[in-house]
């Protein structure tokens, strides 16, 4: 959470993921440079130059496999949580190690061009038109620039500034940068390669990439959060039975707008605010309450489920709902109300005898 | 001007201009437009890659706070219907390309003779 922004945040947990990631990207490099030379020997035979060059790009390729692989294996099963938490520090550091496998590229290949190593870059190969000696080149610069742009807006401020919803579309630039590294591997080393076990590694990477994908699309349509049903006396929608509701936990359904509402139950009494955190828009119906305050799954900001505003001196809010209890069923204004607006929390033993009189 | 050339030409103006924007931003606006920004110095210079990177974005998110015009509604509909869409075209299209690079892998056998090439007769 922020109250003034600062370079970056670290704390405790972030520094051992920091040092954990800093160390297995060490240990690839390590074991590319000094352990595949005799057990998978690259054939044709390459320079050192050249083998530094892969072994940054086979580790940019590495991690971008499994910045992808977290977001999915975390929606199966909320083990793989403390991975996503620090998922942002693992992204830049990817970007830093493809920048050096780039890096590399310019100095081996264009350092002594007679024209600029940028133009020579671009106008080297242009066969755009065939697949066989296809630029892949450009794959390459596309996806560095898609690193380029998750990396430089990982700040916190562009997730307030740009809004959850405009930071997560421009971070869906990871997919296309993920399919262009793999064109990129596939007509490029892959093409000239006669062993085919990097071929074979680099492949199964992508296919469980893309198989995680789709088991965790698949189990989020039939998993996913029910949806409301509208009332046709009024305008509010029901969201469950008063008995689907856990003392400290949330019940979540998605309104008939696409809106999602988490309905709490805390101390005997109901609340409702968006289920969708201010920070990364995270799961908060996914939280559990601690005196009065529900956490975020994802990166642990809190809100007051009454008045959906985080505990000073933080400055959160999430919009709130107003909601009823009527015939044992949870009811909810679906027009939500601004960020932090306090809502008086509903008794559901006072609404029950109600209906039980 | 070479296809290339414009580009190299495009990209660095597009940074130079990125660069003015960001100077500009986070001077003066920066403070007006987010009170957890007033007073935090530090972190600014982080901004100015990013800047330089989607200046247009951020003018006109700038310019959207700045004048009230920003919808607080969106900020908590995140875009999670097109999950499902991304997850298949990328399924579909790593599947492709990895068909595609595997099938047209050129191979040689190893034992042929090497060729001496002769060298193209002189034209006339």
């Amino acid at each position: 959470m922020s109250v003034k922004y600062i370079p970056v945040q670290w704390n405790k947990f972030k520094y051992i993921y920091d040092l954990t990631i800093l160390a297995l990207i060490m240990g690839f490099l390590w074991v590319f440079v000094h352990i595949t030379p005799g057990v998978l020997p690259h054939q044709p035979a390459i320079n050192p130059q050249i083998h530094n060059m892969r072994a940054f790009g086979a580790c940019a390729y590495f991690l971008m496999t499994l910045i992808l692989l977290i977001g999915p294996l975390a929606r199966i099963n909320h083990v793989f949580l403390p991975l996503l938490y620090n998922r942002r520090h693992l992204g830049v550091l990817t970007f830093f190690v493809a920048f050096s496998h780039a890096s590399f590229v310019m100095g081996w290949y264009f350092s002594f061009s007679p024209a600029d190593q940028y133009e020579a870059l671009l106008g080297t190969n242009t066969s755009y038109a065939q697949l066989l000696g296809f630029p892949f080149e450009s794959f390459g610069i596309f996806a560095l620039f898609c690193l380029l742009v998750l990396a430089v807006t990982s700040h916190d401020f562009w997730l307030k500034f740009l809004t959850p919803r405009i930071w997560k579309s421009l971070h869906y630039l990871i997919y296309p940068a993920y399919v262009a590294v793999v064109a990129h591997i596939g007509l490029g080393v892959l093409q000239d390669q006669k062993d085919l076990t990097f071929g074979f590694i680099a492949g199964a990477g992508a296919i469980c990439v893309a198989i995680t994908h789709l088991v965790a699309a698949r189990y989020e349509r039939k998993e996913g959060d029910p949806g409301s049903q509208a009332l046709a006396r009024d305008n509010w929608e029901v969201i469950c039975r008063v008995d689907d509701i856990r003392e400290g936990y949330a019940k979540v359904a998605c309104l008939q707008n696409g809106e999602r509402v988490a309905v709490f139950l805390h101390e005997g009494s109901l609340s409702a605010i968006s289920n969708a955190c201010a920070h990364q828009n995270g799961p908060l119906g996914e939280g559990k309450i601690i005196d009065c305050l529900v956490t975020c799954p994802w990166h642990g900001f809190q809100y007051d489920v009454r008045t959906g505003r985080s505990p000073a001196p933080f400055t959160e809010k999430v919009p709130t709902y107003r909601l009823r209890v009527q015939s044992g069923n949870v009811e909810v204004d679906p027009e939500a109300n601004p960020p932090g607006t306090p809502v008086e929390p509903v008794p559901i033993e006072q609404s029950l005898e109600g209906v039980r009189t | 001007m070479s296809a290339a050339q414009s580009l190299v030409f495009i990209a660095q103006a597009w940074g130079l201009i990125g660069l003015a924007v960001a100077a500009v931003f986070l001077i003066i606006g920066i403070s007006q437009i987010d009170e957890d920004a007033r007073g935090a110095i530090a972190f600014r210079p982080l901004l100015v890659p990013g800047i330089m990177v989607i200046w247009p974005l951020v003018l006109w998110r700038w310019w959207l706070l700045a004048t009230g015009r920003d919808v607080w509604k969106l900020r908590h509909k995140p875009p999670r219907k097109s999950h499902w869409v991304v997850a298949v075209a990328m399924a579909v299209l790593i599947v492709l390309t990895l068909l595609t690079s595997f099938s047209i892998r050129q191979t040689w056998p190893a034992d042929i003779a090497p060729q001496l090439l002769q060298a193209p007769e002189a034209a006339g």
